[in-house]
């Protein structure tokens, strides 16, 4: 019987120590005092030498490594590759600029593009780097790349040492999206087996040392073509949110992101820094009926389907109180899944109208029940919303929504799920996801119908307008031109995806993403974050200082 | 004097122990039947957020504090507790019924069901508990019905055990022998002459499962493979109060980590009385 009693025990001494713990942690950094000021001497050394050290998110680690062809700088959350060299940047008001590339231009048809690049760029082992390499780049990446979509492309070659010219399959207008997210390898040193853990590149940065799980330490390219980096070393530490929290307090970390959570904490020494993302939060709306698809799984939601249910729940939320309510202020009202970018739609900006979204629901035949719940036909207006389990802000947002929609009068059940079973389930309720790239291609992703399929890819939605412009938009050969017409795709006067036409999706915040920042550096101007709070914040740490 | 003194004591105390006992019991009871139903009724409550609330601690009206969605920490600590408290009652019913059954057997059949039983049992205890428990868990998709199938049939085999040891200690006994030799029913002995002398194991049995039971919910929740955090569950509270511990919001995890200490307690000094009470051997200490 002893050993139960050992067990209860047990369990007891770790909710005790817990709790002492976290009442303890306040006096844990006057406790510390001697550590705190030999961590502040290392950065004041730090400062003079131009170095510093970043605490990032441990998902931020490429687990394949710094090899562009296994999703470093692109894929899902896109970033500037740091090590390598890239054809094109993009700008902070997220238009295109240059980085190799001097110039470029594309057939009237849209399936040759032609790029030339610089003749004084040498990668870090001192060979040149040639259009032979940019070629081999794109080519390797389209043959193995897992999590960058590279079927647009043909192949590529090089017409001489400086032009490379893009055969492509189908028109695609945003390809200088693609190719500044790109990081060009060297075709001599290039073995996909290595190369992820000790790549050799041409950009600002060599990567010095990696310990797994651990950290990064990059060192500036004393050969850099371009200007040249004033952050001479850059240590990224890979923490957990609550150590990245203790490791500002105890002074180990310059800049260390956060969340919305610890915001309304004082670090000694540090300001909260928030920077403005198109990193949103938005539930799909399934717009069709529920039925069962070839594959078995439920499509479709019938509440949802309803054009008019869709436009007063895009109506009836009060953004800003939810952003008050869970981001403690720290957010911005999101509309769409590309706020800001040059492709964006400003009519997609809707407001906050309850009396509108209730005079909509009873126009759709959703009456008012005696228990506040709206029914149609003897059927309540219910909804079940899903998020990822393991998400505290998704939760709380999509616990804020399910409150605010029960004032609409429509009823709400939470389910948290993971992501292995949340692709099928949102097919036919409301899931929240997190979306947001420096690329208009996530439109099409989003709203585009599916090859081999009636809807778009992750919530039944089909529009042949919607995909027409988007299509012309794709077979256009000018970004100007192209911009307006992904505009146009989102609302064209008559028809779209805004709150006027069939918002399909409603978008509710653009999380801001925060990091504590010790006094005295200067971190660069940011553009605008995409989805991830990672490697985004260091995409121009070349240009940061320290201060005095 | 001295020794007629001990000898008075000794004859008083029986009876006020068996009655302390017995008090501690129904008290014991009382309490886990008032958290089981208030945690019912709290159930809507539990998951009632309300953000104009959020991060308090401790204050009237909210006992236990609220957490970041403005959820009041009592009513999701007692919700939490009343969920275990139930799935333990499942797994000691299904825990009962698969000892009692395979206990029967091993006395009604032979030596080869016999080895077959023992095979089961060593089969189920020769992987880690909680293993088996996620492993199971998961199998049924996780969730209620998850974690309940999950800990419910992994628990039987420490009952089932003592059980068969009993029952394979009875068959030697001379007065089994006698009833068999005098033509009695195997059927009969089992139910007539082993059940009441296994009674008292298996009743005590069954009360220590409910700790255990409801280590392992939590604990399997804990660590991701059970409950969906919606639910009002302890395992799912004390994991997210993690997140929360270096921001110094310690009454997230202080509260319901020692109320789940106290039923499991609870539990298990219930136990220990129960089996002082119905063994023969202490039936007169």
């Amino acid at each position: 019987m002893s050993r139960k009693y050992t067990a209860v025990l047990l369990s007891a001494a770790l909710a005790l120590s817990a709790a002492f713990a976290a009442s303890g942690c306040g006096r844990g950094s006057e406790g510390t005092g001697a550590a705190a000021r030999t961590s502040a001497q290392a950065a004041e050394q730090r400062a003079r030498s131009g170095e510093v050290v970043v605490a990032m998110d441990p998902n931020s680690e490429p687990a394949a490594g710094f090899d562009p062809a296994y999703g470093w700088g692109a894929g899902e959350h896109v970033h500037e590759p740091l090590i390598q060299s890239t054809l094109t940047v993009t700008n902070p008001d997220l238009t295109i600029g240059y980085d190799l590339a001097t110039d470029y231009s594309v057939s009237e048809d849209g399936l040759t593009w032609t790029v030339t690049i610089r003749d004084d760029v040498s990668f870090t082992d001192g060979e040149p780097l040639t259009a032979e390499d940019v070629a081999f780049t794109y080519n390797t990446v389209k043959a193995s790349s897992s999590v960058s979509d590279f079927t647009m492309l043909d192949y590529a070659e090089a017409a001489d040492d400086r032009t490379v010219v893009f055969h492509m399959n189908r028109p695609f207008s945003i390809w200088p999206y693609t190719m500044a997210v790109t990081g060009i390898v060297p075709e001599h040193a290039y073995d996909s087996a290595t190369y992820g853990a000790s790549p050799i590149g041409s950009g600002r940065y060599i990567l010095k040392q990696w310990d797994r799980g651990q950290q990064v330490i990059l060192e500036a390219n004393p050969d850099y073509y371009g200007g040249e980096p004033l952050m001479k070393k850059v240590t990224i530490l890979f923490m957990e949110e609550d150590a990245a929290f203790l490791a500002a307090q105890a002074g180990q970390v310059d800049l260390a992101y956060t969340s919305a959570t610890y915001s309304d904490q004082q670090i000694e020494g540090y300001s909260l820094a928030s920077y403005a993302t198109v990193d949103n939060r938005g539930f799909n709306l399934p717009a069709v009926p529920e039925q069962t698809d070839a594959q078995g799984r439920t499509v479709g939601n019938d509440l949802t389907a309803d054009v008019r249910v869709r436009r007063a729940i895009n109506m009836g939320i009060d953004r800003q109180e939810m952003i008050d309510h869970v981001l403690n202020g720290y957010g911005s009202p999101a509309y769409s899944v590309c706020d800001q970018m040059p492709w964006y739609s400003e009519a997609s900006e809707v407001e906050h109208d309850p009396e509108g979204a209730a005079a909509l629901l009873d126009e759709a035949g959703w009456k008012t029940g005696d228990d506040g719940v709206r029914e149609k036909d003897g059927v309540k207006a219910e909804l079940n919303l899903l998020y990822s389990a393991g998400d505290s802000v998704r939760q709380a947002l999509a616990a804020d929504f399910a409150d605010q929609l029960g004032d609409l009068g429509i009823s709400c059940t939470l389910e948290g799920m993971g992501w292995d079973t949340a692709y099928d389930r949102a097919l036919s309720d409301p899931l929240i996801w997190g979306w947001g790239a420096h690329t208009p291609m996530e439109l099409y992703n989003i709203y585009h119908t599916a090859a081999g399929s009636d809807w778009a890819l992750y919530s039944p939605y089909a529009s042949d307008a919607v995909d027409r412009y988007m299509d012309q938009a794709l077979a256009q050969n000018d970004l100007e031109t192209s911009y307006q017409l992904w505009r146009q795709a989102q609302w064209d006067g008559t028809e779209g995806v805004t709150w006027e036409g069939d918002i399909p999706w409603v978008w509710l915040v653009n999380i801001d993403h925060l990091y504590w920042v010790r006094d005295g550096l200067q971190v660069a101007e940011q553009k605008i974050h995409p989805h991830g709070h990672g490697w985004s914040v260091v995409n121009n740490v070349d240009q940061w200082t320290w201060k005095g | 004097m001295n020794e007629e003194w001990n000898i008075g004591t000794r004859e008083a105390e029986p009876g006020n122990r068996r009655w302390r006992m017995g008090i501690f019991l129904v008290c014991a009871g009382l309490v886990l039947l008032a958290v089981m139903v208030s945690g019912i009724l709290l159930d809507g409550a539990a998951a009632e957020t309300d953000f104009s609330r959020k991060n308090l601690a401790p204050v009237t009206g909210h006992l236990f504090g609220t957490d970041w969605m403005g959820r009041d920490m009592l009513a999701r600590t007692l919700a939490g507790l009343s969920l275990s408290i139930r799935i333990g009652i499942l797994t000691a019913a299904v825990s009962a019924a698969v000892a009692l059954v395979l206990g029967t057997v091993s006395a009604v059949g032979g030596r080869k069901a016999d080895a077959v039983i023992s095979w089961c049992i060593d089969l189920v205890m020769g992987i880690p508990h909680i293993l088996l428990v996620m492993l199971i868990s998961l199998t049924f998709g996780k969730g209620v019905a998850g974690v309940t199938a999950g800990v419910a049939l992994s628990h039987w085999a420490s009952l089932a055990r003592v059980i068969r040891g009993e029952i394979l200690q009875l068959r030697q006994a001379p007065y089994i022998l006698t009833a068999q030799k005098l033509g009695v029913s195997r059927m009969r002995i089992a139910a007539r002459h082993m059940f009441p002398h296994v009674f008292p194991q298996f009743l005590t049995g069954l009360i220590l499962l409910f700790p255990h039971a409801i280590l392992h919910e939590s604990g399997v929740t804990f660590l991701g493979f059970g409950l969906a955090p919606e639910q009002p569950a302890i395992g799912v509270i004390l994991s997210e109060s993690m997140q929360y511990l270096t921001t110094g919001k310690w009454w997230l995890a202080l509260f319901p980590g020692l109320s789940l200490v106290l039923v499991v307690v609870l539990f298990a000094m219930a136990g220990e009385r129960v089996r002082k009470l119905t063994d023969p051997a202490s039936f007169h200490e």
